[in-house]
């Protein structure tokens, strides 16, 4: 223990080790606020669309209960959706800037709807986030480096290393209980910040242990590539240079290389293809004879097959059967966008068994659930809210039942977590 | 100035032996031009793709069958957004965008099918593009050949012996600088031959290529004037390559992250839900067409019957629901710019806030100008927002004034109940072929210049302070020596 509480004397009197971990804290404190503020604003937002939307529904209701036409209660009213953050969202807000976390969708053909994009300032999208998960995959690295890139070749260069040597018991030891000290700082300089930022945000034990544990993992990493570099026996300049080198390679480039690589090898195609597609065969309904729209809307949706058939120009029945015959002649290549969107994913994934920073972010975002897969988890839940909305309006159009105020109120509600 | 061209020289001849600073920037060279070939692939395909799409749906809306003008404002149509010629050097937000909207009438949908939500959280890493590499990696590289120039002197007592011969502080200096610079030259050439291939080949514009060019030159100018500084401040060459370092990711990696959440907590945005039921509320306000005693819309009818001098909507020459949807849009259309402009004034806001940290960081400075001469910032893609905006206008109150005129009242009210007139209100779909097509009009060579200012601006102003400290620290290291 004497050795250790030397061994701390001595870092903290060096002059740039006690600055470093004080500016790391303040970087990490700042990125854990930075990514307080914007889950706080999402769940405001999300809690200020409540109201918005009720008002908005009850306009509608007001004008057409008196009505009662089902069809059109369906054809005007939107309904919100809405994806909350996770407790851990602060920490790597990940994809939650750029893709939407709240939208309406109403009784139509969904994937009109599905793809629509969120306000934001893309010229402040580009650079990406400054939240945890940003400090910990570059700049603690960063940090690393300044700190243990000298450790040898510092004494080496001041000519003391023989002296320590023979001073000490176990030279190796020595090195090892420096290595833990400087390690262990960047580590709680990491760690308090985001420690208290988890426990404003609630997050769960399990989370924050998994988070700590890929932080402790990350830096002995970039530890173990610094030692590597002190077995070269270069000086302290050329130990910097070798290790804020690795650092560019394996944080910016190599990972900018891999995205090239994974988004020309699985393209995904054109989701504005199925779109446009979707729309050829939605309006193309409005030309077929309504008989045929109505028999491939029975093979979904049987339980509407007895109902009374179709006289004159226009039914609501027929309009959303042709709504939904639109999506469902695009279903193959929903199904196929879908399925590179994912093989995208799961090649960065693999990535990041290689790529240890890659790695990093992909654990982490996923544990936060704001990547990729958990976008297209809100969609599947907007999927299935969507075919409860369907099923709600067909019970009216169908059984041409009149739908009044109370009826507004029966409507499915969005449950966040309702899968 | 012998002198400063012999110790320049000299340096070169040292760099030369330096086997890492040679690895460092044959890796930076094949980076960039891997950069340079896969941009522009990525730029020609892409461009394809949305000029392909964009034909199909002009054919698809113009091979619409006889239909009623309505159905017509309903099935819409889809505009792209071509990408400018510089994109390939400097692709900007055109990944973070949407690059296509669907217009309809009553509607105004997003642009979408950006290329961020179709990746993977790797793109956030940053996007392999010349610009990326010269932002970025260039100035690591330039530091990590240069941070010893002076320092390294200093450290070996050389700087002395180099005063004995004669040499005065400021060719030490420049002599120094002039050999880093024709480094940053060297790395430059790649991204010349790319803007002279994107020139001749792609039909750039030529003095947004050429401030383009310039731009970066002053960028990396700035850089070698920061090592050379840094150099010859430190006493070390440790610590000056620590610093540059540091300085390097701060102004790189940092900044260019911080200030867009400062400017996001400051000046925070609606999202498009919020705006939607706004516009839908302020719509309501209005007046209300779902209203039969609606004032706005009783007193349009009481307007219209006295224009044309008749007592009942019937007895119109045109058909009243024609002109009724004619107005309505006319309202939607209005809300939908009002909002537009709001939101767009809040984010270019934003930007220029997010800017302010250019004077911090000359990355963030180069990012701006060059986006804007690449005409792939924000600004570009208001431009496509507004430009489709006004095209649905128009061809919506085309089709509306196509209602109002070529169907008659009585059919369009019969429509559904008598098939004949069901026939009737369906019009020759030689209508839709008159429709005119989307063309997107880009930013002239004039408006890109224009917009080029402010970047340009506060690159000067870096290009400026860094002469002032370069003349102090001469005369510092003149007294010194």
């Amino acid at each position: 223990m004497r050795l250790w509480n030397h061994e701390l004397h001595l870092l903290l009197r060096q002059r740039i080790a006690l600055p470093a971990f004080l500016l790391l804290t303040l970087l990490a404190a700042t990125s854990v606020w930075v990514g307080l503020a914007e889950i706080a604003r999402q769940n405001a937002t999300i809690a200020r669309i409540q109201p918005q939307q009720a008002e908005d529904v009850a306009a509608i209701a007001k004008w057409a209960s008196k009505e009662g036409d089902a069809g059109s209660a369906a054809y005007y009213t939107f309904h919100a959706t809405w994806d909350a953050p996770s407790t851990l969202a602060f920490a790597a807000i990940g994809q939650r800037d750029i893709a939407p976390y709240v939208l309406r969708i109403r009784a139509l053909g969904l994937e009109g709807q599905l793809y629509e994009s969120e306000n934001y300032n893309a010229e402040l999208a580009l650079p990406g986030r400054f939240d945890w998960a940003f400090v910990l995959n570059y700049l603690a690295p960063l940090f690393l480096i300044v700190l243990l890139h000298d450790l040898k070749s510092g004494e080496r260069e001041a000519g003391r290393i023989t002296l320590l040597a023979a001073m000490a018991r176990h030279e190796s030891a020595l090195w090892l209980r420096r290595t833990v000290l400087r390690v262990s700082f960047v580590f709680l300089s990491l760690a308090l910040p985001f420690f208290f930022g988890a426990l404003i945000s609630g997050t769960s034990l399990l989370h924050i242990g998994a988070v700590l544990l890929i932080t402790a993992a990350y830096l002995l990493f970039w530890t173990l590539i610094a030692m590597l570099v002190w077995r070269w026996q270069l000086s302290s300049v050329a130990n910097a240079a070798a290790l804020a080198a690795s650092w560019l390679i394996l944080t910016l480039i190599l990972p900018a290389l891999t995205h090239l690589i994974i988004n020309s090898a699985i393209p995904v195609g054109q989701g504005v293809e199925l779109t446009l597609a979707q729309r050829e065969a939605v309006h193309d309904g409005w030309d077929k004879p309504k008989e045929q729209t109505m028999q491939t809307f029975f093979k979904a949706h049987p339980e509407w097959k007895d109902t009374a058939p179709i006289k004159g120009g226009f039914h609501w029945k027929w309009y959303y059967a042709f709504q939904h015959v639109g999506d469902m002649s695009v279903a193959p290549q929903v199904r196929a966008y879908r399925t590179a969107l994912e093989a995208r994913d799961r090649a960065t994934c693999a990535a990041g068994f290689l790529l240890p920073a890659v790695g990093v972010q992909t654990i982490i975002h996923r544990l936060a659930e704001t990547d990729l897969t958990a976008q297209l988890s809100y969609q599947d839940r907007i999927r299935a809210f969507h075919a409860r909305l369907r099923k709600f309006y067909y019970r009216y159009v169908f059984n041409e039942a009149p739908f009044r105020a109370p009826d507004f109120e029966a409507a499915p509600t969005w449950i966040n977590d309702a899968v | 100035v012998n002198r400063l061209r012999l110790i320049a020289a000299d340096e070169l001849r040292l760099m030369r032996r330096n086997r890492v600073a040679m690895l460092g920037l044959i890796m930076l060279l094949a980076l960039l031009g891997i950069a340079v070939l896969t941009s522009i692939a990525h730029r020609d395909s892409n461009d394809q793709i949305r000029a392909r799409l964009q034909a199909q749906a002009d054919m698809e809306f113009d091979g619409q069958p006889a239909r009623h003008p309505h159905r017509m404002v309903h099935y819409g149509h889809f505009v792209f957004r071509p990408l400018p010629a510089l994109a390939a050097f400097d692709p900007g937000v055109d990944a973070f965008t949407g690059n296509t909207i669907y217009l309809e009438g009553h509607r105004q949908n997003s642009a979408n099918f950006g290329d961020v939500r179709q990746s993977s959280l790797l793109m956030r890493f940053g996007q392999m593009t010349p610009a990326f590499v010269l932002q970025t990696l260039a100035p690591l590289v330039l530091i990590f050949i240069g941070f010893g120039l002076i320092a390294r002197e200093r450290e070996n007592g050389t700087l002395r012996l180099l005063q004995t011969h004669g040499a005065t502080a400021l060719q030490i200096i420049a002599g120094k600088a002039l050999a880093l610079s024709a480094v940053a030259a060297l790395i430059l050439a790649p991204a010349v031959l790319a803007l002279g291939w994107l020139l001749l080949v792609e039909r750039a514009y030529i003095m947004p290529s050429l401030l383009l060019l310039t731009g970066y030159a002053a960028y990396l100018a700035i850089w070698v004037g920061v090592i050379v500084l840094a150099s010859s401040i430190a006493g070390q060459t440790r610590s000056a390559l620590i610093m540059l370092v540091g300085l390097w990711a701060l102004t790189t990696i940092l900044l260019p992250r911080l200030a867009p959440d400062v400017a996001l907590g400051v000046k925070p945005l609606s999202t498009r839900l919020e705006s939607d039921i706004a516009i839908q509320h302020d719509l309501r306000q209005m007046g209300d067409s779902h209203n039969p005693d609606d004032p706005y819309f009783n007193a349009f009818k009481a307007r219209v019957l006295k224009q044309y001098g008749v007592a009942k909507v019937e007895d119109l020459p045109l058909n009243y629901r024609g002109l009724l949807a004619l107005e309505g849009e006319k309202l939607t259309s209005k809300l939908f710019d009002d909002y537009g402009n709001r939101q767009f004034a809040q984010q270019k806001a934003q930007s220029r806030f997010a800017d302010r940290f250019g004077l911090f960081s000359p990355t963030i400075a180069i990012r701006r100008l060059s986006m804007a001469l690449a005409g792939t910032d924000l600004e570009a893609h208001r431009r496509f927002l507004e430009q489709s905006e006004a095209y649905r206008f128009t061809i919506v109150q085309r089709l509306n004034q196509l209602q109002a005129s070529a169907v008659t009242y009585s059919d369009d009210s019969n429509r559904n109940k008598d098939p004949e007139a069901g026939r009737r209100v369906r019009i020759d779909p030689k209508n839709w072929r008159n429709v005119p097509d989307f063309r997107y009009r880009a930013a002239s060579q004039n408006e890109m210049l224009r917009a080029a200012l402010p970047g340009t601006a506060m690159i000067a102003l870096w290009l400026l302070g860094l002469t002032l400290a370069m003349r102090v620290t001469t005369r510092r290291l003149q007294e010194m020596m």
